[in-house]
């Protein structure tokens, strides 16, 4: 997003040498969104044309649905990368959340908004307890998040034998899966969320701590930022977001299962790489991560309609994911190397 | 005299536009050890380089045991029996001591497989005869660094050298570790190997070398007695003649009866720093020289809250602070410029603003918010007044050169407001113009009333900064100059030994 910035804002009459190597940073960065929304204009003139109803305002808002899943966890799992960490929990996390709430409403007696807090705030808790072993003993992210994956996609499979369980009769759970004036509320809640997160990302001290510490963690530190603080916080964020899609998912599915959003950590990871930010840290933003989660579930629910059996859909799926992000990497290292030589 | 063992003769080597090397010549007899003295870029490397078959001489001839090395480079040279142990350990920490030894040539057994009991028999055979009690099963990352040092030596040992050069070989080391160094070096000379022994540390070679030739400008000056030399002449030696001539600023007027800013007090921050105690008033720049591996770094790091300091005390304004923390040290106006600006100082990808606003937030926003009109405020204003070379604060500042990155790191401490500025090494790796324009801005830093302690490893620049000078040799503050009793060869002699 830094980058993207510089491009954009660079004034008139700048000396050359700078104002070049800006230009063509800046337009590397654009180049992957603005080639990312031509991929998604093929997409769905394609699939318009090919996939029967893929156009029609059903689908179009099943599809919003259908982002949020991915899209509300993709926002920390942004920043989380973008810091140079990897969170690879959301999917179980997620399960985990939806039979939280739904035991918590349904049999522990907590009541529809004690069973939601109850998840949220657990939520909140085991990301801050990756992030804590990450930040204060260097246990690497992947294996604090592994812990959690396994962790909780064991508990939730546990505490329900497997089996899914139904969420009670309530007005709150009628509109958390439900539309707010046509549009799935998931969605409303997922762009809410990037605008929170995309004013988080450019606006904040947190934010801008998050870039600093992954383009040079040992340069934040010598800067006074607080590194244990930035890095507890950025796995909290997922857990927390995690939690809210669990509690969507039931909402919407009208039960919490073990089993459910099974894969999805690997969805919103291809998404937020796919949106241009780097693995490597310091580099991405969300607008970026948006489109990415735009493409994936185009992808996703055109595979579908296209009645593409199921197995061989995670084949092209596969296939698709691996391409878009070389074509990126490809436009990145090109706008990388012209402008120096 | 017997024939000596390495023979140089009138060896030269030109780079574009630098002669690095004119007409060197010198001679080794078998199990001597030779020091090389000189400042950096007098010439040490490339002949070290050149004997090592590295680089090829334009003219003159180098002959080992009286067979010539001619133009067969590195191979010809390991043939003659040279073997060189450069500064940077090229060890694999994961693997053992004896795999160490043998990297790459691993011993096999018939069978075709690593034959490790061959190898650790014949890596006990080699630490036994240097003496050495190191495992040859350990792990060499979890050997101290001066057996891992040991390690580099032997590596070279094993094949059987006849003239082995060691490049500051103890630079990375604490005081306490060198003798087992030293004493493996004599063991090795006494087998009949010539040494080469490159070194700053005087007090360290007069244990080692009898003899030690001397480089300047790309010349050999000389070669002296050790035993007849008093250090005075050989920093002489090292420096010619023409070095007081340099321009020196007007001196500054410090008001040394003031409260110190910053006061430290028997600093101790194993295993480099043992006893170090001083005080640093408001308007003065204090240089702090040191040798590699003198602790000048550790100094530094533990004064602004990011080594742990074993004892001693940090005073700011004469109070003393209780816990000494990285956001403590901030707040009390605390600053540390690190000396490796790509991997500690700068964030690449980032804007030269940004990087410069990172050291606080709150000055250019809320607590929860930064606002990018505010952050370009503050850059426009830090880059007029530091004079920083960038088209925008947006600039990424891996753009800029390293002097405008430096300057820009600095400023990330007056963005924050320090008054107390830890400078390591800010003039490494840039040009000329750069240097002189920071001297400028550390020296209209301490006018405003900043406290500077400047750290540098160039003791060249010293007198042209800085209004009392500590020298720290051994892990204490070995001497220390004030006004015009600060001279470069004043300066080397205290750090390089008493």
């Amino acid at each position: 997003m830094t980058t993207a910035q510089t491009g954009r804002a660079a004034p008139p009459g700048a000396p050359a040498g700078g104002a070049a190597a800006r230009l063509l940073a800046g337009r590397a960065h654009q180049l992957n969104e603005i080639g990312l929304l031509a991929a998604i204009a093929v997409l769905y003139i394609a699939l318009g044309s090919s996939a029967e109803g893929f156009l029609s305002v059903h689908n179009q808002l099943g599809m919003l649905r259908d982002a949020a899943t991915i899209g509300i966890a993709a926002w920390g799992v942004t920043l989380v990368i973008i810091a140079r960490e990897i969170d690879i929990s959301i999917g179980p996390a997620v399960a985990f959340s939806s039979v939280l709430v739904a035991k918590g409403s349904a049999e522990w007696g907590l009541g529809v908004w004690g069973a939601i807090a109850l998840t949220l705030v657990l939520g909140l808790l085991w990301g801050a307890a990756a992030g804590w072993l990450r930040a204060v003993f260097d246990v690497p992210s992947f294996i604090t998040t592994l812990g959690v994956w396994s962790v909780l996609g064991g508990l939730g499979l546990y505490l329900t034998d497997a089996l899914p369980v139904t969420l009670p009769e309530s007005g709150a759970f009628d509109v958390l899966g439900g539309d707010v004036l046509g549009v799935p509320t998931a969605a409303v809640i997922m762009l809410v969320l990037f605008a929170v997160f995309a004013y988080v990302a450019r606006f904040t001290p947190y934010g801008r701590s998050v870039y600093a510490i992954g383009g040079n963690a040992g340069a934040a530190r010598l800067s006074g930022i607080n590194l244990t603080r930035v890095r507890v916080l950025l796995f909290a964020t997922t857990g927390l977001l995690s939690a809210v899609t669990g509690i969507l998912l039931a909402a919407r599915l009208g039960s919490g299962s073990g089993g459910a959003a099974s894969g999805l950590e690997f969805d919103v990871i291809a998404a937020v790489v796919i949106g241009g930010t780097a693995l490597a840290g310091g580099r991405g933003g969300m607008l970026g991560t948006l489109l990415g989660v735009v493409f994936i579930t185009v992808i996703g629910n055109g595979l579908v309609l296209l009645g593409v059996d199921s197995f061989l859909q995670n084949v092209v799926r596969g296939v698709i994911i691996v391409g878009a992000v070389l074509v990126n990497v490809i436009v990145a290292r090109r706008g990388r190397t012209t402008p120096t030589s | 005299m017997s024939t000596p063992l390495v023979r140089v003769a009138d060896v030269t080597r030109h780079y574009p536009g630098v002669r690095a090397l004119t007409g060197a010549s010198l001679e080794i007899e078998a199990g001597e050890v030779r020091a090389f003295l000189g400042r950096n870029g007098a010439g040490k490397s490339t002949l070290i380089r050149v004997l090592s078959g590295v680089e090829r001489a334009d003219a003159g001839t180098v002959e080992i045991g009286g067979r010539p090395l001619g133009d067969g480079g590195v191979q010809r040279a390991g043939e003659l029996g040279v073997q060189t142990v450069h500064q940077e350990l090229s060890l694999v920490p994961g693997m053992t001591a004896a795999e160490n030894l043998f990297l790459g040539h691993w011993p096999r057994t018939a069978a075709g497989r690593v034959d490790h009991a061959a190898m650790r028999r014949a890596a006990r055979e080699i630490f036994d005869r240097l003496g050495l009690d190191i495992d040859p099963d350990a792990q060499v990352g979890t050997l101290p660094l001066a057996e891992q040092q040991l390690v580099e030596i032997c590596r070279a040992v094993r094949r059987e050298p006849r003239l082995l050069i060691l490049d500051e070989p103890t630079s990375a080391l604490a005081a306490a570790e060198v003798e087992i160094v030293l004493d493996a070096v004599r063991r090795i000379a006494d087998s009949g190997v010539a040494v080469i022994y490159v070194s700053h540390r005087l007090d360290e070679i007069r244990r080692i070398a009898r003899t030690a030739t001397v480089m300047r400008d790309g010349r050999v000056v000389g070669t002296v007695d050790l035993t007849t030399t008093s250090t005075d002449e050989a920093v002489a030696m090292m420096l010619g003649s023409t070095y007081e001539a340099a321009v020196r600023p007007q001196s500054r007027t410090v008001d040394r009866t003031r409260t110190p800013l910053l006061s430290v007090s028997g600093l101790r921050v194993p295993p480099k720093v043992v006893d170090v105690s001083f005080d640093l008033y408001p308007g003065e720049i204090l240089g702090l020289a040191g040798l590699m591996g003198s602790g000048r770094t550790e100094i530094l790091r533990a004064v602004a809250g990011f080594a742990p300091i074993a004892a001693g005390t940090v005073r700011v304004d004469g109070e003393p602070v209780p816990r000494v923390t990285p956001a403590g040290m901030k707040r009390r106006g605390v600053g540390l410029t690190p000396e490796d600006r790509k991997s500690e100082a700068i964030v690449p990808l980032m804007g030269v603003g940004e990087n410069m606003v990172m050291s606080d937030y709150g000055a250019v926003g809320t607590s929860l918010s930064v606002r990018p009109s505010r952050v370009a405020r503050a850059a426009r204003e830090l880059i007029g007044r530091l004079s920083i070379a960038a088209a925008s604060s947006r600039t990424p500042i891996a753009a800029l050169s390293g002097g405008n990155q430096q300057k820009a790191v600095i400023g990330r401490w007056l963005h924050a407001g320090s008054r107390i500025l830890l400078l390591d090494e800010p003039t490494r790796g840039v040009d000329v113009e750069a240097k002189e324009a920071i001297y400028q801005l550390v020296r209209e830093l301490a006018d405003r009333g900043a406290a500077v302690l400047f750290v540098s490893g160039e003791l060249e620049e010293l007198p042209l900064v800085c209004d009392r000078v500590i020298a720290v040799r051994g892990g204490t503050v070995a001497a220390e100059f004030t006004g015009a009793d600060v001279t470069v060869d004043a300066v080397l002699s205290a750090a390089m030994a008493a």
